[in-house]
C-alpha cells in the first residue's frame, strides 16, 4: 500500500513539471508574476512528492517488502540494515529516482534562495530545472519504475551486489549525484542569462557558490570511488580509467576549468562567451555519464542493465538539452563580444587561459578514449578497448602543466607581469623546487615523473608558502599582534582567495601521494602453504593458519599472515575470501595495515582445497597522501563556501 | 590596444601548446588500442596479429583447467562453440572465474598456437555475458555467463 503512495506521488510530480515548464513561460508572455509563483509552487510540490516517492521506497527496502520486483532484486531478508537503506540505490531504478530527487531539492532551494534578488532570472530558472525533472521522471514512470509489483512473491530477496556492501559505496552514489545535480543551477542560471538576455557578471557572481559546492560533492564522490576500489576490489590501485570513472571524470574536469574561467570573467570581464559554454558543456557531460552508467552502453563494473530503450530515451533527451543549450549560446553568443582583450601572453589571463586548454585537452582525451569503442563498434562493427597506458601518457605531462600553472596563477599580475615582478615572485620559489628535485636525485630516486613532481610541487608549495608568510608578516605588523592572529585576519580579509590556495596545496598534496603510490608500488603474488612465508619489500609475510569464518550474509575463508621487518613482528593481517550464501557470490576482502602513512596491503584470492592459498601483497607508500589532500581540497572548499559575504556579492 | 606583433606572438604561443597537447592525445592513441576477438577469429589470425595485445571472450571448458604446479596460474581452453583455444595465465584470476563460464582473457597469441595472458576479467552478476560476445551474435546458455570487469 506504502510503494502505491510513493508511486502516484511519483507520477504526480511528473505531471507537474509540466506546470513548472509551462507556467513561468505564460509568466513571461503575459507579463504575470502569479504564474512564475505558481511555477515556484510546482516545484516546491514537485520535491514533497519525490521525497514521499523515495520516503516509501526506503519504507519498503526497510520493511523487506520482497512483492516489490526492485526490492527484492537488490536486497535480502540477511542484509544489514545500513544496507538495506543503502540498497535503495545500488540499482538502476532507485539510483535514478534519487537523481531525480536530489535535483528537486536543490531546485527549491535554489528558487526559495534567489527569489527575491533574482526576479528577472527566476522564469527561465524555473522552467528549466522543471524541464530535466520532467525528462528523468518520464524515464522513471515509463521505463524504468522502481515501485513494480512482483508476482508470485518470492519468499526472499536476491540481495544486494556484495561488492556494493560496503560504507564508501553507500556514500559514493549521492556525493556523485549531487555533483552532476549541482552543475545545473549554474547551468540553468547560464540559460536564464542567454534568455533573458542579462549577460553581465551576474550569473556567474550570484552561482559561484553552487558551482563550488557542486564541485566538491563530485570530488568527494570520485574520491570515494577511488577509495572503494582500492580495498573492496582488492587489486590494490584506485583509478583504472574505466569507462563509468571516466563518465563522472569528464564533467569534474570541465566544471574545474569552469570554476577556474569564471574568475577571469569577473575581474576582467572576458571570457564570457567561453564560460556559457563551459557551464553548458559541463551539466552536459554530466547528463551524459548519467547516461552512460545507466544505459549499459559501456561494458563496465557498474553497469546496470542493458535496456536498448531507455539508452534510446535518454540519448533522445541528451539531444533536447544539448541542443537547447548549444542553440541558445550559438543564437545570443554573437551578442557577447568581450571588451577587454588579452594584453600580454605573461600576464594572469593568459594563465587561466593555458589552465583552461590543459582541462579541455584532458576531458577531450577522456571522452575520445571513452567513446571511440562506441564509435568504431557502430560504425566498423569491431569491439575495442582504449588501455590505462594511452590515458596515463596523456595525464601525466598535462597534470604537470597543470600542477605548474598553479604555482602561476594565483601569483602573476593581471594584464601584464613585468621581468621584475616575475623574478621577484617566481625566483625563489623556481631555486626551491629545483632544490627539491635534486635533494630527491640524490637520494637515489631516478623517476623522471618523480624528479618532474618533485620539482614542480617544490616550485608551487614555496609560491604558496612564501604568500602566506608574507601577509602574517604584515598583518601582525599592522594589528601588532602575533603572526598566527595576523595570518587568520589576513585569510578572512581575502578568504576566497585563500581558501582557494588551501585547496591547492590539497592536490599538491594529492599529487605528492599518487606518484608515491604509483611510481613506487611493489606487487607481489605467491601461492603458499600454511607456514610459508615470502617477502615482500622489506617485510616478510607468513602465513600462519586459515580457519573458517561467517558474518550475517555470508561465509569466508581468512588466512592469518604475519607480517615482519627483520625479526621484528609488525602485525597481524587477516585478509578473506568470502562467499555471499544468498547469490553464491565470491568476493576477496583485503586486509591493511598502515605505516608511514603509507600501506601494506594484502588480500588472498584463492584457497585450494588441499590447503594451497594465493597471496597478493602490495606496498603502497604514502597512500594516506591521497585521501589527505583530498580532504585538505575540501577543507579549503568549504572555507570558500562559508566566507563571510563581501559588500559586492 | 594590441601591437600587430604582439598578438601574433600570443596566438603563436596558443597554437603551440595546444598543438603540442593534441600531438599528446592523438600521437598516443593508436597504439593503445586493444581489439577484441572470439576464439574462431584468434585461430584464424594471420601472422601480423601475433603477439600483439588483444581479447578474446568465451567460455572456460569444463574441465580443461589446471593449476600450474611451479607458479602462480593455471592454463585452460576457452571456447566460442566453433573453436577452442588454449590458453596460458599467469596471475590471479577474477573471483568469479569458473569452468563452465564466460570469461575475458587479455594477452597475445603465439605461433605456437598458444595464447599467453595476465589477465581476465570477469562480473559478477551470473544474468550476464560478456557484452562483447552477445554482439559477436555468439549463441550461449545465458545463466551462465559474466560480463566483463577490470581487476
Amino acid at each position: 500500500m506504502i510503494i502505491e503512495i510513493g508511486h502516484f506521488a511519483v507520477v504526480v510530480a511528473l505531471v507537474l513539471t509540466t506546470l513548472g515548464i509551462a507556467a513561468p513561460i505564460i509568466g513571461l508572455r503575459t507579463r504575470s508574476p502569479e504564474w512564475v509563483r505558481v511555477g515556484r509552487m510546482a516545484v516546491t510540490l514537485i520535491f514533497v512528492l519525490l521525497a514521499i516517492g523515495m520516503g516509501s521506497l526506503v519504507y519498503s527496502f526497510i520493511v523487506r517488502d520482497f512483492s516489490i520486483q526492485y526490492v527484492a532484486n537488490t536486497s535480502n531478508s540477511k542484509l544489514p540494515f545500513f544496507y538495506t537503506v543503502s540498497a535503495v540505490w545500488g540499482g538502476h531504478e532507485g539510483s535514478l529516482l534519487l537523481w531525480v530527487f536530489i535535483l528537486s531539492a536543490f531546485s527549491t532551494v535554489a528558487v526559495w534562495l534567489h527569489w527575491k534578488t533574482q526576479p528577472v532570472i527566476m522564469p527561465y530558472l524555473i522552467a528549466v530545472e522543471s524541464l530535466v525533472m520532467c525528462g528523468f521522471l518520464t524515464l522513471i514512470v515509463f521505463l524504468s519504475s522502481p515501485f513494480e509489483r512482483l508476482f508470485p512473491v518470492p519468499l526472499d530477496g536476491k540481495d544486494l551486489n556484495p561488492l556494493l556492501q560496503d560504507p564508501a559505496m553507500v556514500m559514493h552514489p549521492p556525493m556523485l549525484y549531487m555533483g552532476y545535480v549541482g552543475f545545473s543551477i549554474p547551468f540553468a542560471f547560464a540559460m536564464a542569462a542567454l534568455f533573458s538576455g542579462r549577460l553581465g557578471e551576474e550569473w556567474i557572481k550570484v552561482t559561484q557558490r553552487w558551482t563550488i559546492f557542486a564541485w566538491l560533492c563530485l570530488t568527494t564522490g570520485i574520491l570515494m570511488g577511488g577509495y572503494w576500489a582500492y580495498y573492496e576490489l582488492g587489486w590494490g590501485g584506485y583509478w583504472g580509467w574505466d569507462p563509468v570513472e571516466n563518465a563522472s571524470f569528464m564533467p569534474w574536469l570541465v566544471g574545474t576549468a569552469f570554476l577556474h574561467s569564471v574568475m577571469v570573467q569577473e575581474k576582467r570581464k572576458m571570457f564570457k562567451v567561453w564560460n556559457l559554454f563551459l557551464i553548458i558543456v559541463t551539466f552536459s557531460l554530466s547528463l551524459i555519464g548519467t547516461f552512460l552508467v545507466r544505459s549499459g552502453v559501456l561494458t563496465s563494473v557498474h553497469t546496470f542493465a542493458t535496456d536498448p530503450r531507455r539508452g534510446l530515451y535518454i540519448l533522445l533527451f541528451l539531444t533536447v538539452i544539448m541542443g537547447l543549450a548549444f542553440g541558445t549560446l550559438i543564437l545570443q553568443g554573437a551578442k557577447l563580444r568581450s571588451q577587454v582583450q588579452l594584453d600580454s601572453i605573461v600576464s594572469r589571463e593568459s594563465a587561466f587561459l593555458f589552465n583552461n586548454l590543459f582541462f579541455m585537452v584532458a576531458a577531450a582525451t577522456v571522452f575520445l578514449g571513452t567513446l571511440y569503442p562506441l564509435m568504431i563498434e557502430t560504425w566498423k562493427g569491431a569491439k575495442v578497448t582504449v588501455g590505462p597506458p594511452y590515458y596515463n601518457a596523456v595525464f601525466m605531462p598535462v597534470a604537470l602543466g597543470l600542477l605548474f600553472l598553479m604555482g602561476i596563477g594565483p601569483y602573476i599580475p593581471w594584464r601584464k607581469a613585468s621581468r621584475e615582478s616575475l623574478k621577484k615572485n617566481f625566483l625563489i620559489p623556481m631555486m626551491v623546487g629545483a632544490a627539491a628535485a635534486a635533494l630527491l636525485f640524490l637520494l637515489g630516486i631516478r623517476s623522471p615523473y618523480a624528479l618532474a613532481g618533485a620539482l614542480i610541487v617544490g616550485f608551487v608549495a614555496t609560491t604558496i608558502f612564501v604568500d602566506f608568510g608574507k601577509i602574517s608578516v604584515i598583518y601582525a605588523r599592522r594589528d601588532r599582534v602575533g603572526y598566527a592572529r595576523g595570518f587568520l585576519t589576513a585569510f578572512a580579509a581575502n578568504q576566497r582567495r585563500y581558501a582557494g590556495l588551501i585547496t591547492h596545496i590539497g592536490v599538491l598534496i594529492l599529487v605528492i601521494g599518487i606518484i608515491a603510490s604509483t611510481v613506487y608500488q611493489t606487487e607481489k603474488v605467491v601461492s603458499l602453504r600454511v607456514g610459508d612465508e615470502f617477502p615482500i619489500d622489506v617485510y616478510r609475510m607468513k602465513l600462519l593458519r586459515i580457519h573458517e569464518v561467517s558474518g550475517p550474509n555470508w561465509n569466508a575463508q581468512e588466512g592469518v599472515f604475519q607480517v615482519f621487518r627483520g625479526d621484528r613482528l609488525i602485525t597481524e593481517l587477516r585478509p578473506q575470501k568470502r562467499v555471499y550464501t544468498e547469490s553464491q557470490t565470491p568476493t576477496t576482502e583485503s586486509a591493511i595495515y598502515e605505516i608511514n602513512m603509507g600501506h601494506i596491503f594484502l588480500t588472498m584470492p584463492e584457497v585450494s582445497p588441499d590447503g594451497v592459498a594465493v597471496a597478493r601483497g602490495v606496498i603502497n607508500p604514502l597512500i594516506l597522501w591521497v585521501w589527505g589532500g583530498g580532504g585538505i581540497m575540501g577543507l579549503g572548499v568549504l572555507l570558500n563556501i562559508f566566507r563571510p559575504r563581501k559588500r559586492d556579492e | 590596444m594590441w601591437t600587430r606583433g604582439k598578438k601574433t606572438g600570443i596566438i603563436v604561443s596558443v597554437l603551440a601548446v595546444a598543438g603540442a597537447l593534441g600531438y599528446l592525445a592523438l600521437g598516443n592513441f593508436g597504439e593503445n588500442l586493444v581489439y577484441f576477438f572470439t576464439p574462431s577469429e584468434v585461430t584464424a589470425f594471420t601472422p601480423d596479429y601475433y603477439r600483439k595485445k588483444v581479447r578474446v571472450g568465451g567460455m572456460v571448458v569444463k574441465g580443461s583447467v589446471k593449476t600450474r604446479p611451479s607458479a602462480v596460474g593455471m592454463t585452460f581452453a576457452l571456447t566460442d562453440g566453433a573453436a577452442t583455444i588454449p590458453v596460458t595465465f599467469e596471475g590471479i584470476p577474477p573471483d568469479l572465474f569458473k569452468e563452465g563460464q564466460g570469461a575475458v582473457v587479455e594477452g597475445y597469441w603465439t605461433d605456437a598456437k598458444q595464447f599467453h595472458s595476465n589477465m581476465i576479467m570477469a562480473k559478477h552478476s551470473e544474468d550476464y555475458m560478456p557484452i562483447e560476445l552477445r554482439r559477436a551474435g555468439v549463441e550461449l546458455p545465458k545463466k551462465d555467463f559474466m560480463k566483463t570487469l577490470r581487476q
